[in-house]
């Protein structure tokens, strides 16, 4: 599965980060989310954005342990193999591949294809497309 | 530890210092968050007769337990201070960002103190704050001042800031965040300035946890879905506040020409279909799931609003009824940093004073050109703004018309006329800090509901009853524009915090907040007195419509206000008596 933005939609609540990050990470913390979005007025426009994990799994290859895998239509981490080298972050093209508080990335597996994300996106901003 | 961060950060600007300091818990348990608990740091800080514009003033800017949670609608920031319009206590809320950031920069609130002798701003990221010099800033609108904060920090800083029209201690001064959301009335811009403070600059990083962050998780998002985005609220997002134009114009309690009319005849221009025609974007707060914010472009002017209170106060009420050139006056307060809800009020007052030739303001209802003058001359008090500065209690006191002088206790009225909405006269009368439609709105079950408006029966209790679930809702902090049960807020509030909260803790709480805002106000010497309406309401038959002929007549306000003293066991002059407080803890 992959996520698709559609900026009209959104109105900048960042509920699809607090769930991200609330579910995953155990706390309410937009910087510890698998996504980012930002809603700002940028010279007296509104301006919304989103980077979103798009599946290409430049990552994957990127990965020098093979701690990164693509695993039954999901990005999957294994945390003994990664040794924290920051490749997989210089290879992700959106930049939203961030680590979380230990260095390890924070991997989008995509909530086994019914991501919290989505769920909690009140006016259809963030959907689910069809699998890759 | 669930909820709170636990630490206030307080800034004494006299000596440029910045301490850290725990947050009081036992307070938090009895005050809840926001309104409450910034009253009660503000009640045990600030002593009776401090100048309001005086270094001894104090402004809290407050979160809540909920702040920066996945508890949807729960992004707004409570700041409490000494109203310098009103001289009551005072407590705004302000939407946007700026909440989230401050509670994820590790602080449950700001506690700003004496005042500086040069302008400055203060720069939180997490643990390093700072007192920086403004000078570059100085003298700019808000939006600019904003603007010229994200390009030195970056777009992920949220800027509470000031206009000039608090820098000139106009008494009806704002706090602006998020280019278009405001703290906007009784003054808080006016500390702010007074403080010589422009701005405070955050961004946090940090996080919030929950004593059961799963089980917080599955009744909020159950509330989200099934109690959040229904049709009781959704109007918020399809319309927005606008909506309630036409409700007001059909129940005859839409502010027209300062409060002579409750119809307004060029009503199409501001109804909300014309606002929604000229809209780009919805917006809203962090965590909100509504997204009430209509982001238009009417004519040359972009600006996210009017809201219902400036279509209506400073709309109708001035005669105006072009949506562009009320956008642009929305705009122009911003950007100035006034509340449109009291420039609308004075302008209104300046004009039917004007056009009964008790003393010529020069400008007359419809009047565009001189309306879209006054924001700029007001913020800056020059020309004809130096007089409409002081609001319009004070220019009642001094040139006359204070039978339609539209305020109590120095704050000017929003947009219902209580004469068609007979509890709205009560909410006025006594809210704490003066005319205020924030502390309880009866109107929404009178005029746009299914009780008789034009009666006393029912209504004190009705009143106390929304004081109370206001006040502790706005503690937690959550949006006026969900409609959720006493019950939800405190199962949500159970799990966040790990212990056992019930619906009557909750509802005990806001009576406790309600209670606590008119200790402060009778420290201050006001009491029943302060509890009037403007003769207008008492006894100015409204002409036409569905409020035609009606008044809201003194005799049966009086009955009103005797019974709602009686029902919060107040004695006759509006004190609590010894009874009422040991109850509520406050003895």
């Amino acid at each position: 599965m992959k996520l698709k933005f559609q900026p009209e939609k959104c109105i900048g609540c960042h509920l699809c980060e607090l769930a991200c990050s609330g579910y995953k990470e155990g706390v309410f913390n937009p910087a510890l989310a698998r996504l980012q979005v930002s809603s700002k007025y940028k010279s007296y426009n509104l301006v919304n954005e989103a980077r979103l994990c798009d599946r290409c799994l430049k990552c994957v290859d990127a990965c020098t342990t093979g701690a990164l895998k693509f695993d039954a239509a999901q990005l999957v981490l294994n945390g003994d193999e990664c040794v924290n080298c920051g490749a997989c972050f210089e290879a992700c093209p959106t930049g939203v591949l961030r680590p979380g508080g230990q260095g390890f990335p924070l991997v989008c597996d995509g909530c086994r294809g019914d991501p919290y994300c989505v769920k909690w996106c009140p006016h259809g901003a963030l959907l689910v497309e069809e699998a890759r | 530890m669930g909820g709170y961060q636990g630490l206030v950060l307080r800034v004494d600007l006299t000596n440029q210092k910045v301490t850290t300091e725990r947050l009081n818990m036992e307070w938090a348990a009895d005050y809840l968050g926001g309104k409450g608990l910034g009253m009660k740091y503000l009640y045990e800080e600030v002593g009776p007769g401090a100048g309001a514009l005086a270094p001894e003033n104090k402004l809290i800017f407050m979160t809540g337990p909920f702040t920066g949670t996945i508890v949807p609608c729960s992004g707004k920031l409570s700041i409490v201070t000494k109203s310098p319009a009103s001289g009551t206590i005072l407590d705004c809320s302000i939407g946007g960002s700026a909440a989230v950031e401050i509670k994820r920069a590790g602080y449950d609130a700001v506690i700003i103190e004496g005042k500086s002798d040069h302008p400055v701003y203060l720069l939180i990221e997490d643990d390093r704050v700072e007192l920086r010099e403004a000078k570059d800033y100085w003298g700019l609108g808000c939006h600019d001042t904003e603007e010229k904060f994200k390009q030195t920090y970056g777009d992920d800083y949220s800027v509470l800031s000031t206009g000039p029209a608090g820098e000139n201690l106009v008494t009806f001064a704002c706090i602006t965040s998020d280019m278009y959301r405001q703290a906007g009335r009784g003054g808080v811009g006016a500390v702010m300035g007074s403080k010589m403070l422009k701005a405070v600059v955050v961004k946090g990083t940090g996080g919030v946890g929950a004593a059961d962050i799963q089980k917080l998780m599955e009744v909020a998002h159950n509330a989200f879905k099934n109690d959040l985005l229904t049709d009781t609220n959704l109007w918020a997002y399809t319309d927005g506040t606008p909506m309630i134009v036409e409700l007001s114009q059909t129940t005859g309690i839409l502010p027209t020409n300062n409060f002579q009319q409750g119809n307004f005849d060029k009503f199409a221009g501001i109804k909300s279909e014309s606002v929604t025609a000229a809209r780009l974007a919805k917006k809203g707060c962090t965590s909100c799931g509504l997204g009430c914010g209509n982001f238009i472009k009417a004519g040359d002017v972009v600006v996210e609003g009017p809201e219902y209170e400036t279509l209506s106060v400073a709309g109708s009420n001035c005669g105006i009824g072009d949506l562009g050139a009320i956008a642009k006056f929305n705009n122009y307060c911003d950007a100035y940093g006034l509340d449109s809800i009291s420039t609308g009020g004075v302008i209104a007052f300046a004009m039917e004073m004007t056009e009964k030739g008790i003393h010529d303001f020069g400008i007359r209802f419809g009047d565009v050109e001189k309306y879209l003058e006054l924001p700029g001359l007001i913020a800056t008090r020059r020309g004809l703004g130096a007089e409409l500065a002081n609001g319009v209690k004070k220019l009642a006191e001094t040139y006359g018309g204070r039978e339609f002088a539209m305020q109590v206790k120095g704050l000017e009225f929003p947009g219902y006329d209580p004469r068609g909405s007979w509890g709205m006269g009560l909410a006025y009368a006594t809210a704490p800090r003066g005319a205020c439609h924030m502390s309880a709105w009866p109107v929404a079950e009178e005029a746009y509901g299914e009780r008789d408006p034009f009666t006393i029966e029912g209504k004190a209790e009705l009143v106390k009853d929304l004081q109370h679930y206001n006040a502790a809702k706005f503690s937690l902090i959550l949006c006026d524009f969900w409609a959720l049960s006493f019950d939800l807020m405190a199962e949500m509030l159970a799990a966040l915090l790990g212990r056992e909260i019930t619906a009557g803790d909750l509802e005990l709480a806001g009576e406790r907040i309600f209670n606590l805002a008119r200790l402060f106000n009778i420290r201050e010497g006001m009491g029943a007195k302060d509890d009037v309406l403007p003769e207008r309401i008492y006894s100015h038959p409204l002409p036409g419509g569905a409020t035609m002929g009606k008044t809201l007549p003194e005799g049966e306000f009086k009955k009103m206000l005797a019974e709602y003293y009686s029902l919060r066991g107040w004695d006759e002059n509006g004190r609590p008596t010894p009874e009422k407080l040991a109850r509520l803890g406050l003895a």
